[in-house]
């Protein structure tokens, strides 16, 4: 994505203070302890990134959605609006954003239908519940909690420059992109900027593959503390999916997980 | 959301366009004048398909954008597909300016507006922003003479290397040669070949090229310029829609511009230039000897302002007259009594 980060809406408004972000979340986290609030965002992360690929989007258009999704529950509790809900409207709302062509909303309540009927089953029983309106109805009002911000700066183009000054490396591009993919499951993307993210994941892969690029990171004019940051995020991830059996628990998470009051019945 | 659309009131029409309709409203809050565009709903088809994309183009620009001489997005509202845009209140545009036969546009009034056009237009190419709709009816003046870029509906972020773009932008008049031919792959030039036009309208007072077809719009601008060839434009004739043309003979521009002086014409001759890559951009055209020359642009509250913004004003005077009058004779009452 094109323009100026350091004058962007991405810079000035959102990148929010882990303090900031644990105090919206005071709500939701005293019904779910911290791991457990963190899996349900990995699950819906997954949602939305599984939706992308069934849809042929590219990369950009679903980090943006998944951007979307964690800016609006920054600032709201799960209950505000159902994530299975949100997710596809992100969707929607990314791919005209990023000039995506379209989706017809047929197509995205299709799409959404099988997606959850065949690949998350495991989490839920019931089929697809919401239809068109309901996505147009919640596209104007995760606009307004997005302050209308829409233009969100990803770390898929500071990576390749990176890599490239690194001297370009197929497998090394190959295994940090994935880990910037993997980095769309944290909080990462609401607390720093993209190109650090970069770095925090080119580090990483570097770690994974055995190559010795200290010299490398060394001249980097970035604070490498932050870099360490980004770095353990990261592993805390890796290490939480080694114990974590997404599919024997995420049920019981959903069903504990704060929800909207049902709409009065007239 | 709901006390938002209390928020403005209605004060009259302002005009309607192909998908929106655009309202004077007072900010009833700060009491503010402000423009509402309220996006049209279109057909049970467009609603299905959210909010709405010219819109939302307007939106994710304006949000990132702010410089004197960009139109501000103050404020969005409504509900569903149904999307209002809030902008700073604007009096009147440079079609308005150009049409209004009372107005004398002088060398330094048009320096103001083409400097406040390439003032804002550099900002935009500077962060990666085509406009892609450049003309006078989007250029917006206010009642202090401050021109803004207006109608970001069609605008895009560029710099993609291979990104495929619609050749379909632009007005016709105001669209460059290799957009006629197909183009689909374009930088900032586009932009520039437009305000080439605009400059062009401010000295004649009507548009230059006004074609009637695209065809015709091509034959009106090599009739000034002659025919491209591989030589004063490489790669002309690789674009998918180029023909051949029946050969012109170039015109000299001093005999369009009879008026204007040499530094002007030197303006123009670097906008206006048949291939994209020849044609100098924003930041080289504000270096242009014309900005640094006398007459210094006119300062914006001594621009002229059209017949009808100049009727409504005179229209209020009387009655401020009356009450400075009533004022003062109630003074004088006062001084009366006191002798």
């Amino acid at each position: 994505m094109a323009g100026n980060f350091w004058q962007s809406s991405h810079y000035q408004q959102w990148l929010l203070d882990k303090q900031d972000l644990i105090r919206e979340r005071q709500h939701d986290l005293a019904i779910l302890p911290e791991d457990e609030y963190q899996k349900i965002f990995i699950f819906f992360s997954s949602v939305i990134q599984t939706l992308g690929e069934q849809l042929k989007l590219r990369q950009q258009v679903i980090a943006t959605a998944t951007v979307y999704f964690k800016r609006f529950y920054a600032r709201n509790s799960l209950k505000c609006i159902d994530p299975l809900l949100l997710a596809p409207t992100c969707i929607f709302l990314a791919s005209k954003v990023e000039e995506f062509g379209v989706i017809s909303n047929t197509r995205l309540i299709t799409t959404c239908q099988t997606v959850i009927k065949n690949k998350f089953g495991y989490a839920y029983t019931q089929e697809f519940p919401y239809r068109t309106n309901h996505i147009l109805e919640c596209e104007f009002y995760l606009l307004e909690n997005l302050d209308c911000c829409l233009i969100v700066y990803q770390p898929y183009r500071p990576l390749l420059q990176l890599v490239q000054d690194m001297g370009h490396e197929e497998q090394l591009l190959t295994l940090a992109w994935r880990i910037v993919n993997d980095s769309l499951r944290t909080d990462l993307s609401l607390l720093y900027p993209p190109y650090q993210i970069a770095i925090g994941c080119l580090q990483i892969a570097c770690v994974i593959l055995q190559k010795d690029q200290k010299g490398w990171f060394a001249e980097l004019n970035v604070d490498i503390e932050k870099i360490q940051e980004i770095a353990r995020y990261i592993i805390n991830l890796f290490e939480l999916w080694k114990t974590y059996d997404e599919k024997k628990e995420i049920q019981g998470l959903l069903a504990k997980m704060p929800k909207p009051k049902p709409a009065p019945q007239r | 959301m709901t006390n938002k659309l209390n928020k403005y009131e209605k004060i009259e029409f302002l005009g309607e366009g192909q998908f929106a309709t655009v309202y004077k409203a007072r900010d009833v809050d700060t009491d503010n004048i402000v423009a509402v565009k309220k996006i049209k709903l279109g057909s049970r088809q467009e609603a299905q398909d959210g909010i709405n994309r010219t819109a939302l183009r307007e939106i994710k620009l304006l949000q990132e954008l702010h410089h004197l001489n960009i139109i501000g997005l103050l404020d969005v509202f409504g509900h569903m597909s149904n999307v209002s845009l809030v902008f700073d209140f604007m009096d009147t545009d440079l079609e308005v300016i150009i049409k209004d036969n009372t107005i004398i546009l002088t060398t330094a009034n048009i320096k103001s507006y083409i400097l406040q056009t390439l003032q804002g237009l550099e900002y935009l190419h500077l962060n990666w922003i085509l406009h892609r709709d450049l003309k006078p009816n989007n250029l917006l003046v206010n009642a202090n003479g401050v021109l803004k870029v207006g109608d970001f509906g069609l605008a895009k972020l560029y710099g993609s290397p291979n990104r495929i773009n619609t050749h379909q932008v632009v007005t016709r008049w105001y669209r460059p040669p290799e957009l006629l031919f197909g183009a689909k792959q374009y930088g900032t030039c586009i932009d520039m070949w437009a305000v080439g036009c605009i400059l062009a309208e401010l000295l004649l007072r009507v548009p230059l090229f006004p074609g009637v077809s695209d065809l015709d719009q091509l034959t009106k601008i090599f009739g000034v310029f002659g025919n491209p060839t591989e030589e004063n434009w490489p790669g002309v004739r690789g674009l998918s829609d180029y023909v051949d043309f029946k050969p012109f003979t170039p015109i000299p521009l001093k005999s369009i511009f009879t008026a204007a002086g040499d530094d002007l014409l030197d303006l123009i001759e670097g906008l206006l230039v048949l291939s994209p890559i020849g044609r100098r951009n924003c930041t080289e055209s504000l270096k242009m000897a014309f900005f640094s020359n006398k007459p210094a642009p006119t300062a914006g509250p001594k621009l002229p302002l059209p017949q009808s913004l100049r009727k409504a004003r005179e229209a209020q005077k009387p009655t401020l007259k009356r009450k400075l009058l009533d004022k003062m004779e109630g003074d004088i009452l006062a001084k009366r009594l006191v002798f």
